[in-house]
């Protein structure tokens, strides 16, 4: 594989007429890429465009049904892992692809000695080496690198550090070209501009980046050259900066969008829910809000500041320990979450693989899972009529496409996916709806849709709270934001009356100097 | 917030709130001391009763009958660390024991045990490669294809190879059962005998750490255990671990059948089959996740000592034997709940 990759004219990735099938789906018709070396690439395109299958091609998870790769002047028709890897294609998967139980040196450098072994596994694995590249690799991307951390269990971490040591994977040997399938969705504003500093050293190296975000501001950031995919064909190629934000967009989706604030309503005088000195200790103290009808609550904050917990605690997840909550000034203790459901508040999680759908499960048994007991006919049995008239009002209610509510929900995209829960939640009638990360890994067009969906939820009355990382998702559709920080309350923000940048300013805290781009 | 700024700064590439790596009880982070507890506490509750029990005839009895489950339990905990199971295993090892006792005895009664061992280690790791192949090659669960060539390897021997026991076996087997390591006086007068067969099972429990701990193949069985279809897209060869795991089972499980007839002195058909939960018990106690990935040498050795304390001492403190099961049913519980417990946490 030993090509010279210094001289810039030589491309390192060549994918030629690349076509792939699933079943009657054409998610890729004929993209041909060019990569060079020491170069960085945004690909852009909506969920289902073919990014993942694409990504999955390059790093050898999935062969094509036509065409061919051309790695360093080396021809092949598919890629096996090993050969991909061998070449020096690392890939940040977007659902991190970590083993739980093996620790995070393992995860992070066990890879080289696979790759130099070429396979053969009864050799002696060399725990020194082990040692030192994990240490250098988690370093770069700026995690501890203690004997402690590099010996955890990759599953007890949490997932943004988890999607950190991802990173550390792809970037522990010397790559020739990382590919990173949104690596962001986990990360705050802070890890996020280290990851950047990561990437332009890459390319700073000679290293070819490939990178796939929904987050457009990210791409700008970065720079480079973009790529847009829709429908499975290649629409655009071209350096980021010819192109505005309005015209990727455009791109993407084929249709016209803006960044124009969505809120539409106005809350009401009447106060449904009100939290007094609400505490989770060790995780966020004295936290005291009212949230009225009609009105949309966003909150926000830095992944250590406890909003997280804050969400789990009004949810009934990790119940709180200290302060009171009231629901219609009722007083309420939520032990667990169906304590909290039975309230009428609901609660869609972050993580809506692992905490919310049941990916193999039809809509409609995801739709009216959390209300069953609605659905019982005679003897106690299921009325399946029932929930099939529940699932397909929810279907039309929240547009979620789907030719029918027993396909099952992992052959959705991941905006639908997440109407979908939505849709379970908005089953049981609440009073309070949260919203915990509601369009992480959502595409432009389906964020569009969530958007105009929580504002209508709204207008009826639905009180809504809304906790994101994601800025202009929180000022295009709050009333108010409640900045958090360090477990406490940190200030309270008319989105109305400011910009990102002020907003950005607030979370990241004394940092100033650093983000004036 | 300063505090944070002021670090940030010294360290401009570190995150220092993603620093705190999770405390993890002891329990967590050693889940053998959970059976070594078990022991002491089986062991002070039966010596207590019975002051005999602290005698050294009475370790090298446990010892000497943790031989062989110890054996299997080896090949169950690598299973189990690659997310499989295998309940064949005793198949195999009743099958190589009884075949090639009776293919010594009548071509070649002088056969010498080395040779007897080798071969039913070769037949065991043959066996078992085909189960882990068929596995691979069926993508199906482990434990429906294990239970299958459970059935059909036992009717095989059944049906093929015989059903009449050897009262006697070969020369050399016998020859080995009956090899001291240690005699040892006891002060009033009678001996206790540690066989050697006690080293076949330190040698496999060396060479099983050594393949967890130090080779790739370790790393790799761990990596399928803990997520198969990530281990196989990170570029691990899943063929090559399925058969190597299933084939090493089968291997361990051969050497067991023989030395277990070797130390019984007796070969019969109907043998060891339907003890394979008494070593999955005992595997689990010592601390493995039935779900895969986790697993060590140590915990499975004390697990199959206390398992074996259980069958063989309990009725030393006057416990009738059919409450044997019952206590290792209540302590599978107990290990549930405390290990369930340390993932909570």
């Amino acid at each position: 594989m030993a090509s010279s990759n210094s001289v810039s004219g030589d491309p390192f990735l060549n994918v030629v007429g690349i076509h792939k099938r699933f079943g009657g789906v054409h998610a890729l018709r004929g993209v041909s890429l060019t990569i060079m070396p020491g170069e960085i690439y945004h690909l852009l395109g909506e969920n289902g465009c073919g990014k993942s299958t694409l990504i999955k091609i390059i790093s050898g998870a999935q062969p094509p049904d036509e065409g061919e790769l051309i790695v360093a002047g080396h021809q092949y028709h598919a890629l096996k892992p090993l050969e991909s890897l061998a070449a020096g294609i690392e890939t940040v998967y977007q659902d991190l692809s970590l083993i739980p139980n093996l620790s995070v040196a393992e995860n992070v450098a066990l890879t080289e000695q696979l790759v130099a072994t070429n396979g053969k596994m009864l050799r002696r694995f060399d725990r020194q080496l082990l040692a030192r590249t994990s240490k250098h690799a988690l370093e770069t991307v700026g995690l501890p690198s203690d004997a402690d951390f590099r010996e955890t269990p990759v599953e007890l971490l949490p997932i943004a550090t988890r999607q950190l040591v991802a990173i550390a994977r792809a970037i522990a040997t010397r790559a020739r070209m990382v590919i990173m399938d949104e690596p962001t969705t986990a990360l705050t504003q802070r890890e996020v501009d280290n990851l950047i500093r990561v990437i332009n050293g890459l390319r700073a190296s000679g290293v070819a980046v490939l990178f796939v975000s929904h987050k457009l501001d990210e791409c700008y950031a970065i720079g480079g050259q973009v790529i847009v995919l829709r429908d499975g064909e290649k629409v655009a190629q071209g350096p980021i900066v010819d192109y505005s934000k309005t015209q990727l967009m455009q791109l993407m989706t084929g249709k016209q969008l803006d960044g124009r604030r969505y809120r539409t309503g106005v809350p009401t005088r009447e106060t449904v829910l009100r939290a007094k000195g609400l505490g989770v200790s060790g995780a966020f103290a004295d936290v005291c809000f009212e949230l009225r009808r009609g009105e949309i609550l966003g909150f926000t904050g830095l992944l250590d500041s406890g909003r997280n917990e804050l969400a789990l605690a009004l949810a009934g997840v990790a119940p709180a320990d200290s302060g009171d909550l009231r629901l219609d000034n009722e007083l309420q203790y939520f032990n667990t979450p169906a304590d909290a459901i039975r309230k009428g508040i609901g609660y869609v999680p972050e993580d809506r693989l692992s905490e919310g759908l049941f990916l193999d499960k039809p809509i409609r048994d995801n739709v009216v899972t959390a209300v069953l007991d609605r659905l019982l006919g005679r003897f106690g049995m299921l009325d399946a009529s029932k929930g099939d008239g529940l699932a397909e009002h929810m279907v039309k209610e929240l547009q979620i496409v789907a030719p029918n509510v027993m396909l099952p929900v992992q052959s959705l995209s991941g905006g639908n996916q997440q109407r979908v829960l939505i849709g379970r939640w908005l089953a049981i009638e609440p009073r309070v709806l949260i919203l915990h990360g509601p369009t992480v890994g959502v595409d432009v067009g389906s964020k569009d849709t969530i958007y105009r969906i929580i504002q209508r939820l709204a207008e009826k009355g639905l009180a809504v709270i809304i906790i994101s990382d994601d800025l202009p998702e929180l000022l295009q559709n709050c009333d108010r934001i409640l900045l958090m920080r360090k477990g406490c309350l940190a200030g309270e923000y008319d989105p109305a009356k400011m910009e990102e940048a002020e907003l950005y300013h607030a979370l990241v805290g004394t940092e100033r100097d650093e983000v004036a781009a | 917030m300063n505090t944070l700024a002021a670090r940030s700064s010294n360290t401009p590439n570190s995150l220092s709130h993603l620093a705190s790596t999770p405390r993890r009880s002891l329990f967590a982070r050693h889940p053998e001391l959970f059976t070594l507890i078990l022991i002491v506490l089986v062991s002070t509750v039966v010596g207590s009763i019975n002051p005999n029990f602290f005698e050294v005839s009475t370790i090298f009895d446990i010892l000497r009958s943790s031989t062989v489950t110890g054996l299997f339990a080896l090949g169950v905990l690598i299973v189990l660390a690659a997310g499989g199971i295998d309940v064949s295993f005793t198949a195999i090892a009743v099958l190589c024991m009884y075949a090639i006792t009776k293919a010594v005895l009548r071509y070649w009664p002088e056969a010498p045990f080395v040779l007897i061992l080798f071969c039913g280690a070769w037949m065991g790791a043959l066996l078992g490669a085909c189960n882990g192949y068929l596995i691979h090659r069926l993508k199906a669960p482990s434990l429906i294809v294990t239970i299958g060539t459970q059935y059909l390897l036992r009717g095989f021997l059944l049906t093929f190879v015989g059903t009449v026991f050897f009262m006697v076996i070969p020369k050399s087997m016998d020859g080995f059962g009956r090899i001291a390591l240690i005699n040892y006086m006891a002060p009033a007068g009678s001996t206790a005998v540690l066989p050697a067969s006690v080293l076949v099972l330190v040698v496999a429990a060396t060479v099983t750490w050594f393949l967890l701990n130090r080779t790739l193949m370790g790393r790799a069985i761990y990596a399928m255990g803990g997520n198969l279809a990530i281990a196989e897209r990170l570029g691990y060869n899943l063929r090559v671990v399925h058969v190597f795991v299933f084939g090493y089972v089968g291997l361990l499980a051969g050497i067991g059948g023989i030395v277990h007839a070797s130390t019984i002195r007796l070969a019969s058909p109907f043998d060891l089959v339907g003890s394979e939960m008494d070593v999955i018990a005992a595997v689990i106690l010592g601390g493995a996740r039935i779900t895969g990935g986790t697993g060590t040498v140590t915990g499975t050795l004390l697990g199959v000592i206390l398992v074996t304390l259980i069958n063989n001492v309990m009725i030393l403190a006057g416990v009738p034997s059919t409450w044997q099961k019952v206590v290792i049913g209540a302590f599978i519980l107990l290990a549930g709940a405390v290990f369930a417990a340390r993932r909570k946490k």
